[in-house]
C-alpha cells in the first residue's frame, strides 16, 4: 500500500514545488511575468555600439545565411556598420514582412520571390531600388522579374524554372517536339514515357505552362515594357482552347496522369522508370544521388509556338520604413550585387545566378545549369499581380477535370477563364 | 508473478474470453496505428528518398539523414530539440499547476458566476485562432518594449502565450475528476487543522494524479505541434522549436528534404513517447482505483 | 447559482480508506510551520507589484494611459487578493485567469476590433505610411537621363548634392535650391574633394544622417518640371519626377501629369472622382461593412448550405468516431488480467506524436488512386478514388481525422475511467446484470459526465480544423462547372480562408467578421450542449 501511495505523492510534489511559495498556505501569489530584468534596462535603445554607425537587419532563409554572413562580415569591416542576419523560414517571409513592416520591426532587407511584388507593393511596405547602370549587369529577365508598375523592386540573385531532364540511358537524343518525346519515350520501353509530378485536386498550372504557352495561351498580354496587363486576360482564347483540348488527349493518352504527384514522378524517374521528367534544378542532384546519367534540354513543344516555363527570380528587396537606406542600398548592390556573392550563392542553391557574369561563368562550367539557364532566359516571368492567388486555384482545378475527362475540355476552359476574369474583377 | 502462473494455467478458451480477444483487438490497433509511420521511418533512412514511396518501403536504409540532422550549422536540430523539451515541459508543468489550482476551486468551493466561468473557460477556447498570429505579435511587441526579456524572441515569452491556453478544456478535465475525490477527505483533513493550501497540495493533487499526468501529456504533445506562434514569436534559430524548425526542411517547394525532416520527426517523437512511458503508471494505476485493491 | 453541494462522482463506501486518509492529513499537519510561506507570499507579491509599477510608468511616460491604468488595476486586484483572508475562489483561479485575460482574450479582442475595420492588402496600416510608400513609389526616373556620379556635403547642418556636370564645372543644391555652379571647389581626379563652406561628408558621415540624404529632393533646375535630383547609396543620384504631388493642407494627392485630384474620402484610400484608387491605402473603420459583406458575399451564398451541413457532419461524426474507437480500447486496455497492454498503449500514441500535417500527407499518399497502398494492397490493385470523389474524399478525410483524434480520446477515457471504482460495476454484477449492461448502466453515464465538456470542445475543434481539410484535399474534390473555388469537402472556415485570403487580397477584416460569426454558431451550440450535460450531471 505505501508503495502504491508514494509515486502519486512524488509526483504531485514535483508539480506543487515550483508553485508551492505562491498558493500556499492562505495562498498567494500570482503568475505575472517572473524573471523580469532589473528596471534599469530600458527599450531595444540600450544597444549603445559605441563606433558603428548603425545596423541594418537582413531576414535570410537558413540556405542563403552562410554566403551573407561572409559578406556582411566584410560589409562591417568595410562600412563599420553591422549586418544583423536573421534567420526567418522562407516561405513565411513574405507575410512576416507585411504585417511587421509597419510595426517598425520589420528588417531593412529581406530576401524573397519576385512574384511576392504584387503583395508587397500594394501593402506599401516595398521601397523601389534604382539599379542605375547596374541593372544592365544583371539578366534581364531577372530585372524584368523584379520590376512593378515602372520601378524596380530587388537586387535578383537567381533564376530558377523548370526544363525537360532526360535519362540518357534511356534516350540519347534530345527531342525535338512533343509528340517526337512520347515516340521516343516509348520506344525506350520504360514504364512511362514521360513524367511530370501532378496533383490529384489542383494539377499544376506552373509544371503545364510551357506547353499551355506552345499553343500561345499566355495567361496575361504583356506591356510594351514586357510587364503583363492584367486588364488583357488571354487565358481564354482559342490558343487556350487547343490547349485544353491537348489536355484532354494526353490525360486521355495517359501521358499526364494526375495521380503520379510530385513525388511519384521524382522516383520514377530516378529508378530508371522513364527517359524524359519535366522539372526543375531542385530535384537533379536526387537523380544523380541515384545513378542516373542525366540531361538538361529544352521543353519540346506540342504547339506552334515554343514551350515558354515560367521563370522565378529570387532577390533581395528593401523595406519601406528602413531607416538605413544608404546602408542598405551599398549592401544591395555593391555586396549582394557583386559577382563574389552571387557565384557563391548559386554555388549553395545551384540555380543559375541572376548576375551575367556570374551567370555565364556558372553556365561555362556546368552542363546541368547552362541546360536550365539556356531555357531559363527564354522563360517569360511568372506573375506577380496579387490577384494570382485565385488565378492558381481556378486554373489548376479545372486542368485537373480536364486531364481527368469530367466534362468538354473547351467548356471547362471557357467555364475557367471566365472564373478567373470574374476573380479578377 | 502469482497473476502470470494463473495465466498459463488457464483454459485457452476461458484465456482467449478474458484477454485473449483484447490481444487481437490490439494487434488490429496497432496495425492502425503505426502504418502510416512505417512511410515515415522509411523515408527517414532513404536520404535521396520521397516522403510516400509506390512500391519499396525501405529500399535503402542509411542513416545518414540523421547524421545530417546534426550537421547542419544554420539548422542547429540539437538546440531544438533541448529547446522544445524546456519549453514544453515548463509549459505542460504551468498548465497542468493553473489547471488543477482553477479545477479545485470549480469543484470545492461555491461562487457566483462558478458554472457561467467554467463554460466560458471552455467558450473561449473556441473562438477561431485566424487572426491569432497577428494578435500574438503585436501584444508581444508591446511587452517587449517594456520587458524585452519577455517579449518576441524570447522563449519565456513563447512559454507564458501557452500559459494563457492552461485554463480551458482540460480544466473541466480536472474538474470532473476532482468531483470524484469526496469531500470527507478535505473536511476530515481541515478538522485536523490543514489550510485549504495543504489539503490542496497535499492531499487532493496526489490523488488525482492520473489525470494530472494526462493534461501533463495533452498539453506536451500540443505544445510540441504548435507551430503558428512559435514561428512568430522565435526568430533566432538557436531559440527555435522543433515544430518551426523542422518545417523548414520542407516549407520551400523548390528544396523539400524529406528524408532529413522525416528523421527529425522520428527523433522528435521521442520526447511525447518518453513523457508517456514516465506518467504511464500514474495515468493507468491511480491511487482511486489502486487503493481500492 | 444553486447547485447541489455534493457533486457527481461516487462516494467510495470504505470507512477504512477514510480512516487511512484522516491519518495522512495528521502526518502532513504535523510539522509544518506558516511563517516561511508568508513570508514567501510577501515577497512574490512586492515583486509583481514592483514589476507593474515599472511597467505602468513605461506606458504612462510613452502617453499609453489606457493599458498603464489596466496594468496598474491588474496589480491592485491581485494584491487586494491575496492580501485578504476570504476571496478563496479568486486565489485559485487568479493564476490562470491572469494569462488566460492577457493572451486569449486579447486575441478575442483584437480580432473583435479587425472586425470592424478594412485591414488585410492594401490597407496594412496608418495613413501616414500609405503616403509615404505612394510618393516613393511613385519616383519616376526621367527617361534616358544619366547616373550623376554624387557628393553630398553639409553646410550650417543643410545638407548638400554636389556635381560635376558635362562641362567640367561643379553644381551644388540643396531643397528647394536648384543646382547652380558652386564657388570654391577642388576637384580631385574627377571627384569633389572640397567646397569653399561646406564639409565634404565621408562615407561613414552619410551612414549618420541617411534618412536626410535620401529624403533630400534637389531641383534640377529652376523649372521644377525637369525633376529632382535624389540618391539612395549617397555616391549616385538620378533624376525623377514625382508622378504625384502631396498637398498636406487639402489633404489631397494630384497626379503632375494629368491634373486628376485624389481625395480621402474617408474609405481608406485616396480616391479619384471617377473613383480609381490608389494603393496602398490604410487601415479605417468600416462599421458593420464586414459583417453585412460577409452574409451577402455571392461566392459564399451558393455553396453556404452545403459546407454547412457538411460542416457540422463533419464535427459531430469525428467526435463521435473518435471517441467511440477512443473509449472501446480504453475499455479493452482497462483490463488487469492483460499483462501486456502497456506495449498497446504506448502504439496507440504513437499517431498522436507526429506532426500532423505530416501524416496528413502520408495518407494522402496512402490514398493516391493508381499508386497508394490502400488500393494497391489492401484492395488488390482497384482504382478507388479516394481523395477525387465527392463521397468517399469525404470518407476518407473521416477516416484520416480518426487516426489522428483517437489517441486523444484513447488518453482521456483511460484517465476519467481510474476515477470511477471497479466494485461499483462488480456489484451490478453481482446483482446479475450482464458485464455490458454493467457498463452500460454504471460506468457509461459517469464517463460520459466527466467526459462531455471534452466531447462538445473536440466538437468545436472540428467544427474548425482547418489544417485537416487544407493538408489531406485542400477543400477538394471541386466541381469546376460550379463556379465558385468551393470543394465538397470544404468546411466553413476553409471556405471563410479561401474567401478572404486566396483572392486578390488578403482581406483579415472580413476573416475576423467570419470569425465572429462562427464562434456564435459554434458557441450556441456548446452553450446548448452544456445545458443538456448539466441535466445528465443532476441525474446522477
Amino acid at each position: 500500500m505505501r508503495a502504491t501511495f508514494s509515486a502519486p505523492i512524488r509526483l504531485g510534489a514535483l508539480l506543487g514545488a515550483g508553485a508551492f511559495a505562491l498558493t500556499a498556505c492562505g495562498g498567494s501569489g500570482s503568475a505575472e511575468p517572473s524573471g523580469s530584468p532589473a528596471p534599469e534596462q530600458n527599450g531595444e535603445s540600450s544597444s549603445a555600439a559605441p563606433e558603428a554607425a548603425g545596423e541594418l537587419t537582413v531576414w535570410v532563409d537558413a540556405d542563403r545565411a552562410d554566403v551573407l554572413a561572409d559578406a556582411a562580415e566584410d560589409f562591417e569591416a568595410d562600412t563599420g556598420i553591422a549586418v544583423n542576419l536573421v534567420q526567418q523560414d522562407f516561405g513565411e517571409i513574405r507575410d512576416q514582412f507585411v504585417s511587421q513592416v509597419p510595426t517598425g520591426e520589420g528588417p531593412d532587407i529581406a530576401v524573397g520571390a519576385h512574384d511576392w511584388l504584387g503583395v508587397l507593393v500594394t501593402n506599401g511596405v516595398v521601397a523601389p531600388i534604382e539599379l542605375g547602370d547596374a541593372a544592365n549587369d544583371f539578366e534581364q529577365v531577372t530585372v524584368d522579374a523584379w520590376s512593378y508598375d515602372g520601378q524596380t523592386y530587388g537586387v535578383p540573385y537567381s533564376i530558377e524554372n523548370i526544363a525537360l531532364l532526360r535519362n540518357t540511358e534511356l534516350a540519347p537524343e534530345a527531342p525535338e517536339t512533343f509528340d517526337e518525346m512520347i515516340e521516343m519515350g516509348e520506344a525506350s520501353g520504360a514504364t512511362y514515357p514521360f513524367l511530370v509530378g501532378l496533383d490529384p485536386q489542383a494539377a499544376d498550372p506552373y509544371h503545364l505552362y510551357p506547353f499551355q504557352m506552345s499553343f500561345g495561351a499566355p495567361v496575361f498580354g504583356t506591356n510594351e515594357d514586357a510587364s503583363y496587363n492584367p486588364e488583357d486576360l488571354q487565358i481564354g482564347n482559342e490558343g487556350g482552347q487547343e490547349f485544353a483540348q491537348w489536355l484532354a488527349e494526353q490525360g486521355e493518352a495517359g501521358v499526364l496522369n494526375t495521380n503520379i504527384d510530385g513525388d511519384l514522378a521524382l522516383e520514377n524517374f530516378n529508378s530508371g522508370d522513364s527517359p524524359f521528367y519535366l522539372t526543375g534544378p531542385w530535384n537533379v542532384p536526387a537523380a544523380q544521388e541515384s545513378g542516373i546519367d542525366v540531361a538538361v534540354d529544352p521543353i519540346p513543344a506540342p504547339g506552334d509556338s515554343p514551350a515558354q516555363p515560367f521563370v522565378g527570380v529570387q532577390g533581395f528587396f528593401l523595406s519601406a520604413q528602413s531607416e538605413n537606406v544608404v546602408a542598405a542600398t551599398n549592401f544591395l548592390i555593391n555586396y549582394i550585387g557583386s559577382p563574389e556573392v552571387q557565384t557563391a550563392l548559386y554555388e549553395v542553391g545551384g540555380r543559375a545566378p541572376a548576375l551575367t557574369e556570374s551567370f555565364d561563368a556558372a553556365l561555362a562550367e556546368d552542363e546541368i545549369v547552362a541546360g536550365f539557364g539556356a531555357v531559363g532566359t527564354d522563360a517569360v516571368p511568372m506573375p506577380s499581380i496579387p490577384e494570382m492567388g485565385a488565378v492558381w486555384d481556378y486554373w489548376g482545378a479545372t486542368q485537373t477535370a480536364i486531364i481527368n475527362g469530367e466534362g468538354d475540355p473547351v467548356e471547362l476552359w471557357d467555364r475557367m477563364a471566365e472564373d478567373i476574369a470574374g476573380a479578377l474583377d | 508473478m502469482a497473476e502470470t502462473l494463473t495465466h498459463h494455467r488457464r483454459p485457452f478458451r476461458r484465456w482467449f474470453r478474458e484477454t485473449g480477444w483484447r490481444h487481437l483487438v490490439g494487434a488490429a490497433v496497432v496495425l492502425f496505428s503505426v502504418f502510416p509511420l512505417i512511410y515515415v521511418l522509411s523515408a527517414s533512412l532513404n536520404p535521396a528518398g520521397t516522403l510516400i514511396t509506390a512500391n519499396r518501403l525501405f529500399a535503402t536504409v542509411s542513416l545518414d539523414s540523421y547524421i545530417d540532422l546534426f550537421n547542419r550549422p544554420q539548422q542547429p536540430y540539437a538546440a531544438w530539440f533541448l529547446n522544445t523539451l524546456v519549453i514544453g515541459l515548463s509549459a505542460s508543468a504551468g498548465s497542468v499547476l493553473l489547471g488543477a489550482l482553477a479545477a479545485y476551486a470549480f469543484s470545492r468551493m461555491r461562487f457566483t458566476g462558478r458554472r457561467v466561468g467554467l463554460i466560458t473557460l471552455v467558450l473561449v477556447q473556441m473562438f477561431p485562432q485566424l487572426l491569432a498570429m497577428v494578435a500574438i505579435f503585436l501584444l508581444m511587441l508591446g511587452i517587449g518594449e517594456i520587458f524585452p526579456a519577455i517579449g518576441l524572441n524570447s522563449q519565456a515569452g513563447l512559454v507564458m502565450v501557452y500559459l494563457g491556453g492552461a485554463l480551458g478544456v482540460n480544466t473541466y478535465l480536472m474538474y470532473g475528476f476532482f468531483n470524484t475525490v469526496p469531500q470527507s477527505i478535505d473536511e476530515a483533513a481541515r478538522i485536523d487543522g490543514a489550510g485549504h493550501a495543504r489539503i490542496f497540495f497535499t492531499i487532493i493533487l496526489p490523488l488525482v494524479s492520473p489525470i494530472l499526468a494526462v493534461v501533463a501529456l495533452l498539453s506536451l504533445v500540443g505544445t510540441l505541434s504548435e507551430f503558428v506562434i512559435a514561428s512568430v514569436l522565435l526568430r533566432d534559430p538557436q531559440k527555435q522549436t522543433l515544430a518551426v524548425g523542422l518545417y523548414q526542411f520542407i516549407s520551400q517547394e523548390t528544396s523539400q528534404n524529406w528524408s532529413v525532416f522525416a528523421a527529425g520527426a522520428v527523433l522528435a517523437a521521442i520526447i511525447p513517447v518518453a513523457l508517456f512511458l514516465l506518467l504511464q503508471r500514474y495515468i493507468v494505476s491511480g491511487l482511486v482505483a489502486g487503493s481500492v485493491k | 447559482m444553486t447547485e447541489p453541494t455534493t457533486t457527481s462522482g461516487p462516494r467510495p463506501p470504505a470507512a477504512s480508506r477514510k480512516d487511512r486518509r484522516r491519518h495522512q492529513a495528521n502526518r502532513i499537519v504535523d510539522g509544518t510551520t506558516g511563517w516561511k510561506l508568508m513570508l514567501l507570499k510577501i515577497i512574490v507579491l512586492s515583486i509583481l507589484c514592483a514589476t507593474a509599477v515599472y511597467a505602468a510608468l513605461v506606458l504612462f511616460i510613452n502617453d499609453r494611459w489606457l493599458i498603464g491604468s489596466l496594468v496598474v488595476v491588474g496589480a491592485a486586484a491581485l494584491t487586494w487578493i491575496y492580501l485578504q483572508r476570504g476571496a478563496l475562489p479568486a486565489k485559485y483561479l487568479a493564476p490562470g485567469l491572469v494569462f488566460l485575460l492577457i493572451f486569449q482574450i486579447f486575441v478575442v479582442l483584437y480580432s473583435g476590433y479587425v472586425a470592424f475595420t478594412n485591414y488585410g492588402t492594401g490597407h496594412n496600416s496608418t495613413k501616414d505610411h500609405a503616403v509615404q510608400a505612394i510618393m516613393l513609389q511613385t519616383q519616376d526616373r526621367v527617361p534616358d537621363s544619366p547616373t550623376y556620379p554624387l557628393t553630398v556635403t553639409e553646410s550650417d547642418g543643410e545638407i548638400y548634392f554636389a556635381l560635376i556636370n558635362d562641362n567640367g564645372e561643379v553644381l551644388i543644391g540643396a531643397e528647394e535650391q536648384p543646382l547652380e555652379p558652386a564657388e570654391g571647389a577642388v576637384v580631385d581626379n574627377g571627384t569633389i574633394t572640397a567646397i569653399e563652406g561646406h564639409h565634404v561628408l565621408s562615407f561613414a558621415d552619410l551612414l549618420n544622417r541617411q534618412q536626410e540624404i535620401t529624403n533630400l529632393a534637389v531641383p534640377l533646375e529652376e523649372d521644377l518640371n525637369a525633376g529632382y535630383l535624389r540618391t539612395q547609396d549617397g555616391q549616385r543620384a538620378y533624376l525623377y519626377t514625382s508622378r504625384y504631388v502631396y498637398d498636406e493642407n487639402a489633404d489631397t494627392l494630384t497626379n503632375s501629369a494629368t491634373g486628376t485630384v485624389y481625395r480621402d474620402t474617408g474609405e481608406g484610400a485616396f480616391i479619384a472622382e471617377d473613383g480609381e484608387k490608389l494603393m496602398p491605402g490604410w487601415r479605417v473603420n468600416v462599421g458593420f461593412d464586414n459583417f453585412l459583406r460577409a452574409v451577402t458575399e455571392d461566392s459564399i451564398r451558393g455553396p453556404l448550405i452545403y459546407v454547412t451541413l457538411w460542416t457540422f457532419a463533419f464535427a459531430l461524426l469525428s467526435v463521435a468516431t473518435t471517441f467511440i474507437l477512443g473509449l472501446f480500447l480504453a475499455i479493452v486496455f482497462n483490463d488487469r488480467r492483460m499483462v501486456s497492454r502497456k506495449y498497446y498503449r504506448l502504439v496507440m500514441i504513437l499517431p498522436y506524436a507526429f506532426p500532423g500535417f505530416l501524416s496528413a500527407l502520408v495518407w494522402a499518399g496512402m490514398m493516391n488512386q493508381e499508386f497508394g497502398f490502400i488500393n494497391n494492397v489492401l484492395f488488390g490493385g482497384a482504382a478507388i478514388p479516394w481523395l477525387t470523389d465527392p463521397w468517399l474524399a469525404k470518407l476518407s478525410i473521416l477516416i484520416v481525422n480518426l487516426w489522428l483524434g483517437f489517441p486523444y480520446m484513447f488518453l482521456v477515457c483511460t484517465g476519467a475511467l481510474q476515477s470511477i471504482p471497479d466494485e461499483l460495476t462488480e456489484a451490478a454484477q453481482m446483482d446479475g446484470a450482464k458485464p455490458f449492461q454493467a457498463f452500460r448502466m454504471i460506468k457509461l453515464p459517469l464517463l460520459l459526465t466527466a467526459i462531455a465538456p471534452l466531447l462538445i470542445s473536440s466538437f468545436a475543434f472540428n467544427f474548425n480544423n482547418f489544417n485537416l481539410i487544407y493538408m489531406l484535399t485542400g477543400g477538394g474534390p471541386r466541381d469546376v462547372s460550379a463556379g465558385v473555388n468551393v470543394g465538397s469537402t470544404d468546411i466553413l472556415i476553409s471556405m471563410v480562408y479561401k474567401v478572404a485570403f486566396v483572392g486578390a487580397r488578403a482581406d483579415y477584416g472580413l476573416a475576423s467578421a467570419f470569425s465572429i460569426l462562427i464562434f456564435i454558431i459554434v458557441g450556441t451550440i456548446s452553450v446548448m450542449a452544456f445545458r443538456k450535460t448539466k441535466a445528465l450531471e443532476e441525474l446522477n
